[in-house]
């Protein structure tokens, strides 16, 4: 980042003459995204008449702060904001308690099925849902306890964190392993016994790589919607997914294009306010770079 | 800030999971940020722990009612509007969701598996029956002891008994009639005095309204399908064509004469340009609603979906599908029916969620619910009906033979799609009646 | 050592066991589901009735289902070259020495992280419009009359419009991916490139491509895994009612075990098992093939 904000010297026209090419895709390509946002947003203030005659950005009619009023109001969205909050959250959370000491195992340690486990963990990533699902459900509805909003909460709980295992450990092995084995050398002179070098020394360490896959968690957990709408379709514990779902589809039954795109808005912001702010981390993350601290 | 809060989360997490430390001066630097995290990690959870407390009291005695309105709709509001009187009245408490069709229909059969807590539900009377027939409670006796029938539509009810397989599981509220809804504006200035009955008539109208400039019939693809199924039933029946489509006897007759009628209509411009990309809504917002279109296949819905766009002064015409030449059918037949209420067999509090759908279908409630989403009342004693449906109600009353949804169009779920990409291309004019039936074939191996 | 033991079984237990719950177990109940006929999914193992093959058999026969299968065929190749192409060129010019680099490459991969649903509608409401669309737009501004004209939403195209948005939201995490194999190339082979009188494009195909294997693999892995489970896109294309353009296996799996279709068929969950079955087949078909393909290198990020 430091590197590359440096303020070259002076513009070296013939080189960047030679790039030209690149500036005008890339710039072509991010243009695009800004109209199509730069519209929605425009259109979630506008009326649908205005959006179906093609005049959405002049205003003819004011700017509509109502359909944002609408849109909010005709869900609760503040109670699935606040669902997906606390799944996203605890789940982060309990996913590093429980994956990262068995990355560090996995890491550090040869034994009877490592290999075994590191793989299945792999191919587990590439398990479509269709194949899991059904089981679950059975299972789950078995116990019938999707009434009780807590144990139905808990089973989300359980489900994010379980399907996000697999990812998480692997993230964090590669992470461990990069990490040299001289602190925990030094840790065994001083007498302090394995768990706890791990707990103490090894953990705080790989902080910058539990960050960045906690973001992803994060937005995975977020962002889910095939577990949530089979097991979470009640409005108490519906989390965002499902909520912003039925929000949009509310105003396509009442044909307001406005109050839709303001709903599209709505469901678009949270993420993208933590993109702005974390959008290093997050790049850093999926290109390894967080693995290097 | 939310990473911060993040942060805070993680740190809170490994401080937690530390129970025994080291100790001593082996202490590394991360180590240090612990104590400062561990007071911002209770703030940070603490929304959490209380947004619980409120919900765990989801059992007792509430009635869970889950709703096919979406809240935005004027239905759910005046449904709303009426439950809260209801539970003022009564004492019993209800827990309205509105899932919306969307939320319903891919919600509820898993919510009902799973042996969520719900007590009622609603979604128009052929699905309700059909597909989710095995987890209704029967009503009759309820019907019976509450004297329910007294000021019910006695057609509706029988057609409620009929999909139920001999006996009453639903409760039909909010009729409506599927047929041709037009503009009636349009039709003036193209000079069309009288609804078409036949299918020349048809066509002599389209080209009427084709010349005055407009665009005569328009769709959209959840409801194209109709278009099918209707010409069909009109030609051999419904029970037949149903059979048809089960069994994809797609070498009968009528499928290549119906899609040869379509054809016709395509080649001589009646249908949108756009029919083929009309994704619902976008037929009935942008292009009927907006007086560009002048005709269109739906139920009595639509004045109301629509009336944000189209206006107050919109006036709707109604007429019931055309006869067609040599037909077993003609314009006595229509898909008619409701939205219906209906009773999860798991319920424990039945009798409640009756006494609810009493309230809701009857008197007040009923009147509330027609006069604010401009739908037909339930309650016989209702007879008055909202003013942009005073088109409709000749239709309904002239009405003796009832179709299902989509009059056997979508008899087979694995064709439907099918049918329906296929028909869209030919109403678009991209498939003549012949490829139609080809594909339809192709498609049966 | 024996210390380490306790450690391994302590620190290893609640990930493997909660890896057993979540996935080794219902794969293992999914593939001996498959094989029966099931009525409700929630039904004891004794009201399974075994039926063999007959599940796969219906399935091959149902042409809904081969539909579904086609499509998601389609998409993972067709799809697969458009983004990986794209997200090559796009990685090329990122390392390429330009200006603002971070600035484009967080834009470009900015809609991975948003939500699906938001995406989803703003393309098929707004970017595809036949009245007031994007696209429509654009055509008209610059005269092409194909673009203006071009029917994104109609039953032959509807593939193409979700293929298109799909891949628009994809190709971000993919560049990311071919950016960083790039960068980890030593400048050392450039320079003596340089010197030996190759040109960049020449550089770029005799030196980048053939260095990038361990990324395109790490890619192809994931493109395959992202497709095998593409639920959501699907979903919001066929609003109301399923379509034959974006019918995929998973929303065929749904409509039929959970009754979001339009009509009352036969309840059998075992054939919904029986997509799950054959669905993972094909990633690990396609997992096999890749690593035949790339055979001595590690998956790289």
């Amino acid at each position: 980042m430091k590197k590359e904000n440096k303020v070259r010297d002076h513009v070296n026209w013939h080189r960047e003459f030679r790039l030209a090419p690149g500036y005008i895709i890339l710039s072509l390509w991010v243009l695009f995204t800004f109209v199509l946002l730069g519209w929605v947003i425009g259109a979630s203030f506008s009326t649908s008449k205005e959006i179906f005659s093609g005049t959405v950005f002049k205003f003819e009619t004011g700017i509509h702060l109502e359909n944002y009023a609408k849109a909010w109001s005709t869900s609760n969205v503040s109670v699935f904001f606040m669902n997906s909050l606390v799944y996203a959250s605890i789940s982060c959370v309990l996913l590093i308690v429980i994956c990262a000491p068995a990355a560090y195992v996995l890491s550090r340690f040869t034994f009877l099925g490592n290999k075994l486990i590191q793989s299945g963990f792999v191919a587990a990533m590439g398990v479509p849902a269709t194949m899991i699902v059904l089981p679950l459900f059975g299972l789950v509805a078995g116990w019938n306890i999707l009434n009780v909003s807590l144990a139905n909460r808990a089973v989300l709980i359980f489900l994010y964190v379980g399907i996000n295992v697999p990812y998480t450990t692997i993230f964090l092995l590669t992470f461990f392993s990069n990490l040299s084995r001289s602190f925990e050398e030094a840790a065994a002179i001083d007498g302090c016994p394995p768990m706890k070098t791990f707990w103490k020394i090894m953990l705080p360490m790989a902080q910058p790589g539990i960050i960045t896959v906690t973001i992803f968690n994060f937005i995975n957990v977020w962002n889910e919607y095939f577990m949530s709408l089979i097991f979470a379709n009640s409005d108490k514990v519906k989390s965002v997914a499902i909520g912003l779902y039925g929000m949009i589809n509310s105003m396509r039954y009442t044909g307001d294009y406005a109050g839709m795109f303001a709903a599209v808005v709505i469901v678009f912001l949270p993420t993208f306010i933590l993109y702005v702010f974390l959008s290093e981390k997050i790049i850093a993350g999926v290109t390894g770079g967080g693995v290097k601290g | 800030m939310k990473k911060k809060m993040l942060s805070a989360l993680l740190c809170a997490a490994m401080v937690a999971a530390t129970l025994t430390g080291c100790g001593g001066s082996g202490d590394s630097a991360p180590a240090a940020e612990a104590p400062a995290a561990t007071e911002e990690a209770p703030a940070a959870e603490a929304p959490a722990a209380t947004e619980e407390a409120p919900a765990a009291e989801a059992t007792g005695d509430t009635l869970v009612y889950w709703s096919m309105w979406d809240a935005a709709e004027p239905q759910a509001q005046a449904i709303s509007q009426s439950i809260e009187k209801f539970t003022a009245e009564t004492g019993i408490a209800v827990d309205v969701q509105f899932k919306g069709r969307t939320g319903i229909r891919e919600g509820l059969q898993p919510a009902l598996d799973a042996g969520t807590n719900i007590d009622l539900f609603d979604e128009d009377i052929d699905r309700v029956n059909t597909t989710w027939g095995s987890y209704l409670l029967d009503l009759e006796d309820l019907a019976k002891a509450n004297d329910y029938e007294a000021t019910a539509n006695a057609g509706l009810m029988a057609a409620c008994r009929e999909v139920g397989g001999g006996t009453l599981k639903s409760i039909p509220y909010q009729p409506n009639v599927f047929a041709y809804f037009y503009n009636v504006a349009i039709f003036e200035e193209a000079g069309v005095t009288a609804v078409p009955t036949t299918w020349d008539e048809f066509l002599d109208t389209c080209q009427k309204i084709k010349d005055a400039g407009y665009t005569p019939i328009t769709n959209d693809n959840a409801y194209i399908s109709s278009l099918f199924g209707y010409h069909m039933s009109r030609l051999i029946g419904e029970a037949a064509t149903e059979e048809v489509v089960k069994n994809g006897d797609w070498d009968n007759e009528a499928v290549l004469k119906t899609a040869q009628a379509y054809e016709e209509l395509a080649s001589k411009g009646y249908f949108s340009e756009t029919i083929e990309s009309n994704q619902w809504p976008a037929g009935q917002n942008t292009e009927l609603a907006m007086g560009t279109a002048a005709m269109y296949l739906n139920g009595s819905w639509l004045p109301n979906e629509v009336k944000d766009i189209a206006g107050e002064d919109f006036n709707w015409g109604c007429f019931s599908y055309p006869a067609v030449e040599g037909g077993v059918d003609g314009t006595e037949a229509s898909n008619y029916g409701a939205q219906v209420f209906a009773i999860n067999a798991k319920s424990q509090k039945a009798e409640q969620a009756f006494q609810l759908i009493t309230y809701l279908t009857k008197g007040e409630a009923d009147a509330l619910l027609s006069e604010m989403s401009v739908g037909i009342p339930a309650d016989s004693n209702n007879a008055e009906w909202p003013a942009l449906l005073n088109n409709v109600k000749p239709v309904m009353d002239s009405l003796t033979t009832r179709y299902p949804w989509g009059a056997g169009a979508e008899a087979n779920a694995d064709m439907t799609p099918i049918i329906i990409e296929n028909f869209t291309k030919l109403c678009g004019g991209s498939l003549d009646a012949q490829g139609f039936v080809d594909a339809l074939k192709a498609a049966g191996n | 050592m024996k210390k380490n033991k306790t450690m391994i079984v302590v620190f290893l237990a609640p990930a493997v066991i909660m890896f057993s719950l979540i996935f080794v177990y219902p794969i293992v109940r999914t593939v001996l589901m498959s094989f029966f006929k099931i009525e409700g999914v929630t039904d004891a193992m004794s009201k399974w009735q075994f039926s063999g093959l007959a599940n796969y058999i219906k399935l091959f026969n149902t042409e809904l289902f081969r539909i579904s299968m086609w499509n998601i065929f389609r998409i993972w190749l067709v799809g697969g070259l458009i983004v990986m192409g794209l997200a090559l060129l796009f990685a090329a010019i990122l390392t390429s020495g330009i200006r603002f680099k971070n600035v484009f490459r967080a834009i470009i991969y900015m809609p991975n992280v948003v939500s699906a649903v938001a995406l989803a509608t703003m393309w098929l409401q707004y970017v595809f419009s036949p009245k007031f669309g994007l696209f429509k737009t654009i055509g008209k501004a610059l005269h092409w009359e194909w673009l203006e004209k071009f029917q994104w939403l109609d039953p032959s195209h509807l593939f193409t419009a979700l293929l298109v948005a799909y891949c628009f939201g994809m190709v971000g995490y993919h560049m990311l991916i071919f950016a960083s194999g790039i960068e980890r190339i030593g400048t050392e082979y450039y320079e003596a490139a340089t010197l030996d009188g190759a040109n960049r494009l020449q550089q770029f195909r005799y030196i980048t491509l053939p260095l990038l294997k361990g990324v395109t693999k790490t890619n192809i892995t994931m493109w395959s895994i992202s497709s095998a489970g593409f639920f959501l896109w699907s979903q919001l294309f066929s609003m109301v009612v399923s379509n034959t353009q974006t019918i995929t296996p998973v929303v065929y799996m749904y409509q039929n075990i959970f009754g979001a279709g339009n009509s009352m068929t036969e309840r059998n969950a075992g054939i919904g098992a029986a997509v799950g079955v054959l669905l993972s087949v094909c990633v690990v078909l396609i997992f096999v093939v890749c690593n035949k393909l790339f055979k001595d290198n590690d998956i790289e990020f």
